[in-house]
């Protein structure tokens, strides 16, 4: 692709009266080619074939702006039609006068670290294999590292594939670099955990198939047997969204989100005017719905009377580092600065590395969603007494004395509406850090900003 | 009483009768509009004299395009492309053939364009104004300095007296001027009694020739395209007293998304609300969007920083967004929220 801005000359083109593209500077030819056309065939250049009948309609020369776009660029022309005579079935002369490209604006590539931190904070594992389904990496929900004796080995030696699909049924589709949805595995040994994996077909920067990125989620299996649910209490959530609302929601909700971010980024094609906000407001608030949607099922994991944490090495000044990344987006729609640990510090202890992840991610968030615009959240790591503790200070309106405790309430809002908050997140925090053997306090005064604190036991 | 003028009475008599049934048509439309906006005395005149002269050009042509290059040797016609007096408008005004919406739109889009040129000259003289675009005339790019030339040359060339619509064929969109041509042609054919055909070939020559890149709306659409791909980032913002009427029309659809016709029409609306959105919507800063305002508003209104600071700039940009659909598309979405027709569909 060229960068290239206005032409000395213009991008030349002939269209006869069936709307055929006879001749074609090399610029214009390729575009034709790359918007689905062929050599000798209608031009294929919406905008431009549209002019062209325009034109013929009037029997009239016409310079209007114009706008194309292919795989790489969007093209930004200034066009002009002219006919060789007036004679009818003449064929029409295109000028293209200026050719400006513009690369699309990039798919929002996203580091493959800071992906597989999103993958965890939802629970989810990831498996990454090759052209020929071998296994390069794998991190399975509940690991706190990734698994290293897999690596290596065929997809299908570790995985079975369960009914109703089976083995041929996937490697049709990986012949076929399809995605692969909702595809059932059991682990054939160990545990035989039950996964569904979601996989997108990797092409690599010269095009060619490379292999495929597994999401798995832990699959409840459907049973009629009572006593497989828990028991003990009967929570309206565990109905509702354990094992029905929950993940019957989240993968509508995903398709949502993802083909409104397609629409939004104009991966497709330019939009007109800006529908492209109409698409960021839907993915916006789909992916508002679907943080109720985790919100109301973490509601329901945590008042579970089983409800276990594992107990992991993690380091809270990696776990800062992650969180912020996670969040560095949202952040800098805000122009708000994360000042965080040095990185190489390093703060040993003991809990759950996904809920620990989620207890920071949800302090930052909330962090940025009350700070002004322009300010800084700042993250300190410390030890005292056996603890080790992160603290995330903001520069918000701060939180009364008399409101500190009823903020780590259920659904309580202190009467703040429409920012994109449940009202569950700092309920579910301090559970979170209960249930690992910490705590999660807040000092703050009103006007002056507000300092949550996570304490979790210190790793010897 | 002379006999000629006895026959003139009995000729507009004649004709009062043949009419008399529009009355109430005409009267309705007064009494009853169907918009808010209003429609000065100054605009219908101005609209009807440039509607005059645009047909009288066309006709003109036509004419001499038929005498002079096809041969046709009729007196009416060669009279007409002499300049002897245009006769198609009094034979097309009351044939309800002019009233197309393509057509009439036009016309309501140059008068109000007239209105605003008229109140920004009560603001900066006729001077400064031709003055703003000399700044484009060095610009960095060449590309731009060429367009800002060639806006420079249509609009001294589309000048008209003040306070007037200038009429030229040059100016006319493509669509208009085929509009307008065709029912030009067939008055032509009916005043001089000749088969259509020749006049017909003098109109597709009329229209082939027509060269709608010289228009001053096409090369400010061109020099406010090249000005955005500049992208300059401390002249970001047009002003009409900075870039002058129609380039700043043309910088602000571009950056709404809208086209120039809607962007003046929504200055003709009451208190140009749908105009301060759209200045919203491109997130124009408070102090620039009132400064705007102040320069094309005519009745005296003042747009405060508290109004235009309430208008939310993501709703705006969205109503923006829903104007710039196509018309059929808007169109249609009106009627079908039409509530009688849905209680019919029940």
């Amino acid at each position: 692709m060229t960068a290239a801005g206005k032409l000395a000359e213009p991008v030349r083109g002939q269209v006869n009266a069936d709307g055929i593209l006879l001749s074609a500077d090399p610029r214009l030819m390729r575009l034709h080619l790359r918007s689905g056309g062929a050599e000798g065939g209608p031009l294929a250049v919406p905008e431009l074939a549209e002019l062209c009948r325009l034109s013929r309609r009037l029997g009239m020369n016409l310079s209007r702006p114009a706008q194309a776009s292919d795989d790489e660029c969007r093209i930004d022309m200034w066009v002009e039609t002219r006919f060789a005579s007036p004679e009818k079935g003449e064929r029409l002369s295109l000028e293209i006068i200026d050719w400006k490209e513009r690369p699309h604006e990039e798919p929002r590539q996203m580091d493959p670290a800071r992906a597989r931190d999103f993958d965890r904070l939802e629970g989810r594992g990831v498996i990454r294999t090759d052209a020929a389904l071998r296994i390069i990496a794998q991190q399975m929900p509940g690991d706190a590292d990734q698994a290293s004796d897999a690596i290596g080995q065929s997809l299908l030696d570790i995985y079975d594939v369960i009914p109703p699909s089976g083995h041929a049924r996937l490697l049709e589709a990986v012949a076929e670099r399809q995605p692969i949805r909702n595809q059932r595995v059991q682990e054939k040994f160990g545990s035989q955990h039950l996964y569904v994996l979601q996989g997108q077909p990797l092409i690599d920067k010269v095009g060619i198939f490379a292999g495929y990125r597994f999401a798995a989620t832990p699959d409840i299996p459907e049973t009629s047997d009572n006593d497989n649910k828990p028991v003990a209490t009967k929570l309206i959530s565990d109905s509702l969204f354990g094992f029905q609302l929950g993940p019957a929601l989240r993968q509508p909700l995903g398709k949502i989100i993802a083909n409104a971010e397609t629409i939004s980024s104009k991966l497709e094609g330019p939009l007109r005017g800006d529908y492209a906000s109409y698409a960021k407001d839907i993915a916006s608030a789909g992916r508002h719905l679907l943080e109720l949607v985790n919100d109301l099922s973490d509601l329901e994991a945590i008042e579970r009377p089983e409800f276990t944490v594992a107990a992991d090495d993690i380091d809270l000044v990696d776990l800062a580092h992650r969180a912020a990344g996670l969040l560095a987006v949202k952040a800098s729609d805000h122009q708000i600065r994360i000042d965080l640990p040095k990185e190489g510090e390093k703060l040993p202890a003991r809990g759950e590395f996904r809920r620990s992840l989620q207890i920071i991610v949800n302090l930052i968030g909330n962090a940025i969603r009350y700070s002004p615009d322009g300010s800084v959240i700042k993250l300190r790591v410390s030890t005292d007494q056996e603890f080790a503790r992160i603290s995330v200070t903001d520069q918000g309106d701060g939180i009364a004395v008399e409101d500190q405790d009823r903020i780590f309430e259920k659904f309580e809002r202190l009467g703040r509406s429409g920012d994109g908050g449940s009202g569950l997140g700092l309920f579910i925090s301090r559970r979170l850090a209960g249930a690992m053997g910490g705590s999660l306090t807040v000092t703050s005064s009103a006007g002056k900003g507000s300092t949550f604190t996570l304490a979790l036991p210190e790793r010897e | 009483m002379n006999e000629t003028m006895n026959n003139d009475i009995i000729r507009h008599a004649s004709a009062m009768a043949g009419k008399a049934s529009f009355i109430a048509d005409d009267f309705a439309q007064a009494l009853f509009p169907k918009t808010d906006v209003h429609f000065n005395d100054r605009m219908r005149s101005n609209a009807r004299q440039y509607l005059r002269a645009t047909i009288g050009q066309i006709e003109q042509r036509i004419c001499q395009i038929a005498t002079q290059e096809l041969g046709v040797t009729h007196e009416t016609l060669v009279k007409i492309g002499q300049g002897g007096g245009g006769q198609s408008f009094r034979l097309l005004e009351n044939s309800g053939l002019l009233k197309t919406v393509e057509i009439v739109q036009h016309l309501f889009i140059k008068a109000q364009q007239g209105e605003l040129a008229a109140r920004l000259l009560q603001k900066i003289s006729q001077q400064d104004l031709e003055a703003t675009l000399t700044r484009h005339l060095d610009h960095a790019d060449p590309a731009v300095a060429e367009a800002a030339m060639g806006l420079l040359v249509a609009q001294s060339k589309a000048t008209g007296a003040v306070g007037e619509i200038s009429a030229s064929l040059a100016d006319l969109p493509a669509e208009i001027a085929f509009a307008l041509a065709w029912p030009v042609t067939a008055a032509l054919a009916r005043l001089s009694d000749l088969p259509g055909s020749q006049l017909q070939q003098a109109t597709e020559r009329l229209l082939a020739s027509h060269d709608e890149s010289a228009s001053v709306a096409r090369k400010s659409d061109r020099l406010a395209q090249l000005l955005e791909q500049a992208d300059m980032t401390e002249d970001r913002i047009p002003h009409p007293m900075r870039d002058g009427l129609s380039l700043f029309i043309a910088r602000l659809a571009r950056q709404s998304g809208l086209t120039s016709d809607q962007i003046i029409g929504f200055t003709a609306e009451p208190n140009m609300v749908r105009f301060v959105v759209a200045m919203r919507a491109a997130n124009f800063p408070t102090q620039e969007a009132l400064s705007v305002f102040a320069a094309l508003d005519g009745d005296d209104h003042i747009l405060t920083a508290a109004t235009y600071g309430e208008a939310d700039q993501d709703r705006s940009a969205a109503l923006v967004s829903s104007w710039a659909a196509p018309s059929a598309y808007q169109n249609a979405e009106r009627i079908l929220a039409d509530d009688s027709l849905s209680d019919r569909a029940k």
